[in-house]
Order: structure tokens, then sequence, then C-alpha cells
């Protein structure tokens, strides 16, 4: 079977993408699906041929099997390649598109369904001789089965409430001679809270750490590993950054993890590219089979790096009848750090907005699918792209991606590259001494909140520039006969007052600073900053940080900050879900006024002071921008 | 503007120069220093107590209420500089022209420091002057009222007369029927004439529990009908905006009263087109900071007056007009940060051929819609026989005649001397210009001190003959000299309103551009001149 001529991308985002220049490359012709909401979206503007299959919500857009499958059809290809997420592992589509003719470009829909079982999973890959983590979750076991089962398993052992969850009632048993007391009390805890005192057993892994490995396989019997990847950089099992090789494995333990990688695969007669997830205990060296994830992972590039394999490259072969021919040495190192649509400082809270300025770094990968224009919105995913670097050493893989984060700049949106600077630039992290509780346990010091007060500065320097005409009116010199005038602007709140070279922030010390336009940047002092200006929002970029600093009337903030009320702002850009007051009600302090909802979170925008709406000016549905107005409110009843 | 760049003759090495540099910066300091006594306001009890009321000062008000950075083209900051026993700095009251939300607009702020704020006879001038800029240049008036009314131990002064206090509501009324708009934000006291303020103005805006407004206070009520009643019942910001309706905004403080002022200017709309064209402004190719060492302090040493030219027009371009006919006068085109300007400039004593070369001139920028910029210095026409049958009187006449009904905007700086009816031809305080500023090196008199004493002294010996000693003679003459100098100085000048403030002369550019900019708001009247004495 010859190479495809046509391929349906039944996707989007940065996934789309890859997948549609990989076609590329193999001189494919390639068809992008896409929703209302990603009408100009980067995968949309380079495929082919663009398909509209619906509206924003996924359920009727990328999720919707018939849509995607009429796409293909309508538009004569021959193969579908679902990315990640979506339809990637639904075996239901999988079915539809070989019913309709169409090549799934993934395993067989047998195969997702042996690995999309968890338990079933584990017994499949258990029977082909891959370990798991130990236990015994029998029903009604006695003290003495539960200390037999402790001596099969190993400590530490963790014994578990049958009924519970939540943690409670749990025993951590690091010693058999602890064992029979843990037992008698986490039954008597099991028992108070949920009236069953069953127990269940199992290994305790100390210092989890999340290594995975590449495999592929064809359609006719041979499977491949490609290596491990590491990710137990994670915060509540989101991903965050992933490499390739895992700093702790030995070529032993690899060869031994990827032969038993290779043999889960073949235990469910897979085809194409699929990853073997293991939980390792960092301590005692032990590995356990966890999950078989039948599709392309997002953290893939790092494998490529290392391997020179282009795995997209080689689902579209395999799947097209090739026999696998891959080289299987590694070579150097690689990370990804995902860059995502949430703000670290504010609890990862997703962000939104248009993306006002882009700059990706040119000298290390970058799959994304940003650009200037680009409205990230709350339908989907908020991860916006990822950047790989790849080093002869870990060190080095790490120093550059460090570097070219710095250079990322993505204004208009706020992300989580500060966040990621931080984490790359941990101790723990450089040593590779990583577990996945790392980032939860140290997310105070990778979280910096504290805004510069350079950067308000340089905020104000700017609007100072910014309003420079040629008339001697237009400039914001604070000419006067006499001593000049301050010029003062509230920027984020606080009153930065300018004079010549002079500026004082709040009650600040004066910092001298010369401010000038170099080739579109900001140039305050020795710093350089991207600019950009969303209405009264100015954004500044700099060593991966984006600061969105929004411009106030100072004189009408003087009068609400001596309570008589004012504007009442979106504190993220959404969409109103929810209008509860209408113009000229009397409210009151603390009174939930709209819900905006942005990234499926819902922010309640309440009242500030007691008072009467002056202004309600949005309507439920309505979008709105970070600090737009959405009322007004004054004081006192007129 | 393709005219020919001047250059700079100045020997910048020599003695001369360093000498004249040093005595400017000295003159400038002083001014500095004056200025800032008088920016500080009243004394710092009465500074305090304001503050802590809550109240802005009225140079903070004037800041918050114009845009951020927004320069102030404050008039006669110096006014009552000297007089009053020096009670009343800068004459109790601020007024300028600024910037607020994008136009420009004349600003008046009363200095409730300065005996409550208190009406002066030179307040009163101030805020006259004030409308006056406002009234010439079609510019929006802002009041922001803290003031007690007519200072009452000088009532005489400030009451009765065609230009006292009455004139400030003649004039908001009259222009308010001209579309000039007027808006008052009462931030303090707007007590007995002074309640006029606001209620003559457009749109109004008062403090709650700050500003008030009545025709008569507490003790006068009680006086009167014996009721026993607060300023804040009687007045206040609740009463006006809720009952009397005096007011239509009701703020909360000085900044947000300031913000309702703001957005109510932004409801007036873009500002009229300008008369003329302006281009991109561009600095002078000759260094302006030389100002200093090029310019004599002593109005009688002579120098070029284009070493002034050249370093205040744009380019220092200069398209000379009969260059080579009168010579004591310098006429000619150029821009002044864009805008067109036509320069009439003292290079020496006006002699007829002068004079009618600046009538032509003056006529020339008349027809062209091309503003004039006086640079004053001049010690008046020449004298004598030959000159008297030449007829110099009618040839100045036809000066004066065309100064006083040219219709562009005219601006004087007075640069050195302002004699006579040099002052007259050169478009002295008489002739209304829309600003006359003086540099701190000019004197004005009807003549120079020296000349005067002698002028004097000679009547005087008619008189007496030969019994005047050398010494008596002296003896006369020193008072005369010394009363010549004090109140020939520009701060004599300023603190009465003879000028509308001394400015630094590496000012003049800017001073200019900002005036220029302000006097294009108002449409010119058609050409139309008087007879001239041919």
């Amino acid at each position: 079977m010859a190479m495809f001529t046509s391929v349906l991308v039944a996707n989007r985002g940065e996934i789309a993408v890859r997948v549609v220049k990989a076609l590329r490359r193999l001189g494919v012709r390639s068809v992008a699906v896409y929703s209302d909401a990603d009408a100009d979206a980067l995968h949309v503007r380079l495929a082919d041929e663009a398909v509209r299959i619906g509206p924003a919500a996924a359920r009727e857009s990328y999720l919707s099997v018939d849509r995607v499958v009429q796409a293909a059809l309508d538009t004569g290809a021959q193969a579908v390649h679902p990315g990640y997420g979506f339809l990637a592992e639904n075996t239901e589509f999988a079915r539809a598109c070989e019913k309709a003719g169409l090549v799934f470009i993934g395993p067989p829909a047998e195969a997702i369904e042996a690995m999309g079982d968890k338990i079933r999973a584990k017994l499949t890959v258990r029977a082909a001789g891959v370990p798991v983590v130990p236990g015994r979750t029998e029903p009604g076991m006695s003290d003495d089965d539960l200390v037999d089962a402790a001596g099969e398993i190993g400590f530490p052992v963790l014994l578990k409430p049958s009924a519970g969850g939540g943690g409670k009632g749990m025993r951590l048993v690091k010693a058999e001679g602890e064992l029979r007391d843990a037992i008698e009390s986490a039954r008597r805890e099991a028992r108070g809270s949920f009236g069953d005192d069953t127990l269940l057993i199992e290994r305790f892994i100390s210092n989890p750490r999340h290594i995975e490995i590449q495999v592929l396989a064809d359609a006719h019997g041979n499977v491949v590993h490609l290596g491990e990847r590491e990710c137990s950089l994670q915060r509540r099992h989101q991903k965050i950054i992933e490499e390739a090789p895992s700093p702790l494995l030995t070529a032993e333990v690899r060869a031994e993890m990827g032969a038993a990688a290779v043999e889960a695969a073949r235990s469910v007669g897979y085809e194409g590219a699929g990853t073997v997830e293991f939980i390792v205990d960092g301590a005692a060296g032990d590995w356990f089979f966890m999950e078989m994830n039948t599709r392309l992972q997002v953290e893939h590039p790092v494998t490529e790096l290392v391997t020179g394999v282009d795995l997209v490259e080689w689902q579209l072969r395999v799947a097209s009848g090739e026999v696998l021919d891959v080289p299987v040495g590694l070579t150097g190192h690689a990370v990804e750090a995902r860059v995502y649509a949430e703000d670290p400082t504010r609890g990862f809270l997703p962000t939104g907005g248009t993306v006002l300025l882009l700059r990706e770094p040119d000298d290390v990968r970058v799959d994304s699918a940003l650009h200037e224009g680009l409205v990230v919105g709350s339908d989907y995913d908020p991860m916006l792209a990822k950047v790989i670097a790849h080093g002869a050493t870990r060190e080095e893989a790490l120093r550059r991606l460090h570097s070219a984060l710095g250079r990322m700049v993505v204004l208009g949106v706020t992300t989580n590259i500060p966040f990621l600077r931080a984490l790359l630039s941990d101790v723990d992290v450089r040593a590779g001494a990583l577990d996945t509780g790392l980032v939860e346990r140290k997310l105070d010091g990778l979280v910096a909140a504290e805004r510069p007060v350079e950067v308000v500065a340089a905020a104000a320097l700017a609007k100072r520039l910014e309003l420079g005409g040629d008339e001697p009116w237009d400039q914001p010199t604070g000419w006067r006969i006499g001593e000049h005038a301050w010029a003062t602007w509230r920027i984020d709140g606080v009153d930065v007052r300018v004079r010549g070279d002079e500026v004082v922030v709040g009650d600040g010390e004066p910092l001298s600073l010369k401010a000038f336009w170099r080739g579109g940047e900001l140039v305050v002092g020795a710093r350089r900053y991207a600019v950009a200006r969303a209405g009264n929002v100015l954004w500044l970029g700099a060593d991966g940080h984006a600061w969105a600093l929004p411009e106030t009337e100072r004189t009408y903030g003087a009068a609400a900050a001596a309570g008589a009320g004012g504007p009442v702002t979106s504190p993220m850009p959404g969409t109103v879900l929810v209008v509860r007051v209408a113009e000229g009600d009397v409210v009151t302090a603390g009174q939930a006024l709209f819900v905006v909802e942005a990234m499926k979170m819902e922010h309640t925008v309440t009242a500030p002071v007691d008072g009467v709406l002056t202004e309600v000016n949005v309507q439920a549905g309505q979008q709105v921008a970070l600090e737009e107005t959405l009322a007004v409110v004054a004081t006192h009843q007129e | 503007m393709d005219a020919p760049v001047l250059r700079s003759t100045a020997d910048k090495s020599g003695d001369a120069f360093r000498r004249h540099s040093e005595e400017h910066a000295e003159l400038v300091a002083e001014l500095r220093g004056k200025l800032a006594v008088a920016a500080l306001g009243g004394p710092e009890k009465a500074r305090q107590r304001h503050v802590d009321r809550g109240k802005l000062l009225p140079r903070e008000r004037v800041d918050t209420l114009l845009d951020p950075g927004s320069p102030f083209l404050e008039l006669s900051p110096l006014a009552a500089d000297g007089l009053y026993g020096g009670d009343a700095p800068a004459a109790g009251v601020i007024t300028g022209v600024g910037r607020v939300s994008g136009r420009e607009v004349v600003v008046v702020a009363n200095d409730a420091t300065v005996k409550g704020g208190t009406y002066y006879p030179m307040t009163v001038k101030k805020h006259l002057r004030a409308q006056e800029v406002a009234l010439h240049n079609n510019l929006p008036c802002v009041y922001l009222v803290d003031s007690g009314g007519a200072f009452l131990p000088r009532q005489d002064e400030v009451f009765p007369d065609r230009e006292h206090f009455g004139r400030i509501f003649f004039n908001q009324a009259t222009m308010s029927a001209r579309g000039i708009p007027q808006i008052a934000a009462v931030l303090g006291s707007c007590t007995a004439g002074g309640a006029y303020v606001p209620a003559m103005s457009d749109e109004a805006v008062i403090v709650r529990g700050q500003g008030t407004i009545f025709l008569g206070g507490p003790p006068l009520v009680k006086a009167a009908t014996g009721e026993v009643v607060t300023a804040e019942e009687l007045g206040g910001g609740e009463l006006h905006s809720r009952t009397s309706g005096v007011t239509d905004h009701l703020a909360e403080d000085d900044a947000h009263a300031l913000a309702i002022v703001r957005s109510i200017v932004s409801t007036f709309g873009p500002r009229s087109p300008r008369p003329w064209t302006r281009e991109p402004s561009v600095e002078p190719v000759v260094d302006p900071a030389e100002l200093y060492g090029v310019v004599p302090t002593d109005s009688r040493t002579p120098y070029d007056v284009r070493e002034v030219i050249a370093r205040v027009v744009d380019g220092s371009r200069f398209q000379e007009f009969k260059k080579e006919y009168g010579a004591t006068l310098v006429t000619g085109f150029a821009r002044i940060h864009g805008h067109p300007v036509g320069i009439v400039a003292n290079n020496g004593i006006l002699f007829g051929e002068s004079a009618v070369k600046g009538a032509h001139f003056i006529q020339l920028c008349d027809q062209r819609n091309v503003p004039l910029v006086f640079l004053q210095n001049i010690s008046g026409f020449m004298v004598g026989r030959e000159y008297e049958a030449g007829g110099i009187a009618k040839h100045g006449a036809k000066m004066v005649t065309a100064v006083a009904c040219a219709r562009v905007p005219k601006f004087t700086v007075v640069i050195g001397g302002s004699f006579g009816a040099g002052n007259y031809s050169m478009c002295g305080r008489a002739y209304s210009p829309r600003f006359l500023w003086m540099w701190p090196n000019a004197r004005i008199s009807v003549m120079g001190g020296e000349q005067a004493a002698s002028v004097l002294a000679t009547v005087r010996r008619d008189q007496l003959g030969d019994e005047w000693s050398a010494e008596d003679e002296e003896a006369f003459k020193a008072p005369i000299r010394r009363q010549y100098e004090e109140q020939g100085n520009p701060y004599y000048s300023t603190a009465r309103l003879w000028d509308d403030g001394v400015i630094d002369p590496r000012d003049t550019r800017t001073v200019l551009g900002l005036a220029l900019s302000a006097a294009a708001n108002a449409p010119v009247e058609p050409v139309s001149y008087g007879v001239f004495r041919m």
C-alpha cells in the first residue's frame, strides 16, 4: 500500500499544525477541520483545505464523529489523523472510520478498548509479564490476610479503606512491626467514618516518578520502543515539563522497561505510536505499569529530538502499511515546556484574550498554534504552545530552554512562561531530583507575584512616549514657567509620577530612567520590553514575563477609594453568563452582580460598596475583556 | 519652509559671551526663586489647615485637572509681587492655559490659602485678564472656586468700577453667549458675589461637605434675620444639588470634582480648525541655550537681533523682508513649532523708513493670515529737526495704525528695552497682543531713567539758571533714575499685570509655541485698517 494522497486532521491547535506540517513534508494533501471559534486558526490557514464542522462547542464539532467522518468523505481524504485528545482514543470513532472506508491513523479499535479499561489493561499486561503495582484487593480480608499480603507486596505498604475516599483512614506502614497496630487503627477509623472496616493493601510508592516509554508498532508484527520520557513535573495531573531521556534511568533499566512496554503493546495487538506509562519509585528504583495511552502524546517531541525519528511521519507510514525501520539510538537530551494560558500568580486561573504581539524563539523547536490576532477563548484546552530544546547534555538542554522561554513574547494573553522559567531554574530540577509532588511542594517559591516597580515605571514612560506629538501641547512634559510639574498616571492602581528622567512609583524612591523606542521595543535603562496596547491596557514583555498594566483615570480612582463606588470591572476576559441586576438597582457591598465565565471557570463579580447602579453595560452572553467596565456603582441614592 | 538658515556670528568663546551668560543665569535664578516662593501660596499654617480639611492645594488641583503631563501656560505667576505687604502671592489666584481632555482651556483657580482666596485689586485684574485670554482665543473657561469674595478692606478698588468684580460675571455671560463654555467646580467657599461664579456657569460641580455657595454667610444671616444656620445647611453641596439646582453635579472630593470637570470638557467636541496650516515642528539649528550668551543684559548695548531669531524659529530658517531697507527693524517670515509667523524685531532705534517697513510687513502678514511676533527692544523713535521734518510722526503713526488694526494674533516678547512710542509701534500691552511676556533683563518705561532725569534736569536748569551746581543736579537726577529703575523693572511690571509673565529667555520658543497653538482656537476677523497718513 502506498502513502496516502490526502489526510484529514481531526484536531485543532498546535497538534493540528504539527500534523499538517508533517503531511506537507511527505507531499500529502492536508485537510483541516474547524469550529466557528477556529475559523481563522493557524491550522486552518496552513492546511490545503479546511472544512467547517460546527459551532465552538467541542461536542458539536471536534467531538462529533459523524461530522468529522463526513468531512473526510466530502473532501476525498483517505485517512484521518486524530492528534491527541478529542476523538484520538474513541473506539466508536475508530470503528466509524473503518466503516466509512477511511484509515484511522492509530491502533485498532480493539487495542484502544483493551487499554481504555484500566483494570482490564493491568490484568492483560500482568499476564504478559509486565510488573504492576503490587497489592491485594480481595473483599473481606482478615488481619492475618493483610499481614500475609504485606509480606508478599513488600514494605512500605499503604492500607486503604475499601469504602473510603479523600485519604480518610489511610495508613502508611513502613515496617512489619507497625503493621498490626496500623490495621487496628485503620479499621477503627474506617468503621467510624464509613460504617465498613474492609481494608485493601498495596505497595506505597515513595518519591513517585512518572516515566513513560514510547513505542511504535507496524501492521507486520514489529514493535520497537524509542526510549523513555520523564514527566514527573506536574501539577494536579497536568504535565508541565517533560524530558528525554529520564535522568533517573540507567541503560539496563531502560532496556528492561522498554522490553516490558513492547510486551504490553504486543499483548493487545498494538499498531502505530503509543505510550506505556510507568510509575517509578524514585528511592527504590522499582517500576510498575500504570496505563497505556493509545495515541500520540503531547510530549512526543522530546523523543523525536533525541531519536531523530519523526513520530507523526511514522504514524502515517505505518498506517499506510510500511514496515518499521527506525534507528533506536539516543542522542543528547531534550526538554519540553508547555505554555499554557493560565496565571500562576492567581492560582493558575485560566486566562484568555487576544494575542497582540508574538515572538517565538527561532533557535529551538516551537510547536505552536499561536499567531497575532488569535483570540484565546474558553472553549478548548488552555495549552498554547510547546517549546522544546535539545542539548548535548541535560544541563545544556535545560539552559537552552530557559533562555528560549526568556525570549518568547506573548502579549495580550497571560501565560505561565515565568513559572516555567522558575521551575527550570529550581535546584532539584537542575539536579534531576524529580518527583510528581515537587511542583506542588515548591509552588510558593516558583510563583513570583511581585510585579517589579521598574515595570510599572516603564509603563508610565511608555505612556509618555506614546503621547508625545511634535506640538508643545502634545508633549507630556509638565512644562511650567517655573518648576515643571509631574505627569501622573495611575498604572495598575498605583500613581506613577514622571518628570524628565525621574520616575516615582507610588511612595517609592525616585528612579532615574531614560526611555526611548528602539526597533519597536521600549528601552528603559538597560532593559528592553516588547510592547503592545489594547485600549487602556498596556502589555510589557521581558524575560518571558508579560505584564498587563491597565491605566485608570486617577481622579476617578481617588473618589472610588474614598468609598464613592465607581466602575465594576471584569476580573478576566470571558463571557458574561449571568446578569443579576439592572440599571438603577440598589445594591449592597459584596452583592453578586454578574457571573463571568472563562475557561470553564465561573467568576462572580460583586458590588464594591453599597450604592446604586448608575450604569449596566453588559448583557448575558456578551464577550468582555479584562478590566472591561461591566457596571458603575454610585454610593448615594439619587 | 525653504527660507535661508540663519547662522550665528557670535563669538562663543569671548568674554562678552561668558559675561552675558553669567548675568542671564543670575537673572533667571532670581526669577526661579521668586516663582518658587509665589508657587507656595499662603502661609504654611493656612496651607496645612487647607490640606487637613482633605482639600488639594490649588496647584495640585490644576495639575489634577489637566491631562497628565500637560503644559500649563501660566499667566502672571508673580502678580502682586511686592504689593499688599507681600500678603497675596500670585494675587491669590492661579490662571493660565492648559489641556483638559485634549482641549486647551483657561483655568482660574482661587488659592484659599491666601487670605481665604479673597479678591485684591490685582486678583480681580488677573481673573479678568484670564477671561480676556479666553475670549480672544476662544478657549473654554474652568473656574476652580474657593474664595470668600471681595477683599473687604479694599472694596473701593475691587467693587465699583468697570474693570472690577462685576466684570467677571459680565464676561461669563457674554462669553457663554458666544459659545465659549463656562464651567465651575465649587471646591470651597463661594460667598456673596462669588456665588455668581457657579451660578453664571453653564455647568457647575460642587463637593459634598466642602463646597458652599451663598449670597450671605451664616454670620451675615444671623445679623440680618437672626436665623442660626450652618454653612452646609445654608449652601452645601446637598442643598444645591438636590434642592436649589444651583449646581449640576455632586462630587465626593476634589479629585472626583475635577474628574467630573474633565468629563464635562470631553463633551465639548473638537477645537475649531486652525485659521492657518501648521507644519511639523523643527528644532532650531542654532542652539537656543546660547541665548544667554548672545544677548547683552543691558539694553543699551547693541547686538544683532537675528542672533535671537535664529534661536527661536524652526530650523533657524528666516525669510527676511526688506533686509536692506530700514535696517533698524528686522522683519521676515518664519515658523515656530510649525506655526507660520511674521517676526518684527528691533535692531536699533526706529527711523521713518523702519516704521514704514514695519507697517508694510504687518499688512503683509495680516493679508496672508500669518500671526505676528514682536521681539521688542526699543528705546524709541529718532528725534531731531531733520526727522520731524521728514515726517517721523506720521511714519510712526502708520506703524502704530498697522499694529493696532492687524487682526491676526499678535505676540509680544520684551527682550530688552520698551520705551516710549517704540512700545506702541512694537505692540505694547495697549495694542492687545494675545500674550505679552518679558525677559528678566527687560525694562519698561515711558523713557529710559537717564533720559528722564536729563529731561527733567534740563527743564529745572532753565528755571534755575547758573545757580545749579553739578552736585545739586546729580542729587536731583539720582532719585529720578532710581524711580525709573524701580518702576521699569520687569517684576514691577508683572506685579501689576502689565504683562503675562516674566520668562526664562530659553523658554521663549516653547512659550510662543504654546501660545500660537492656543491662539489658533479663535477664527481671524476680516482685514480692515484705519486711515494711514501718507
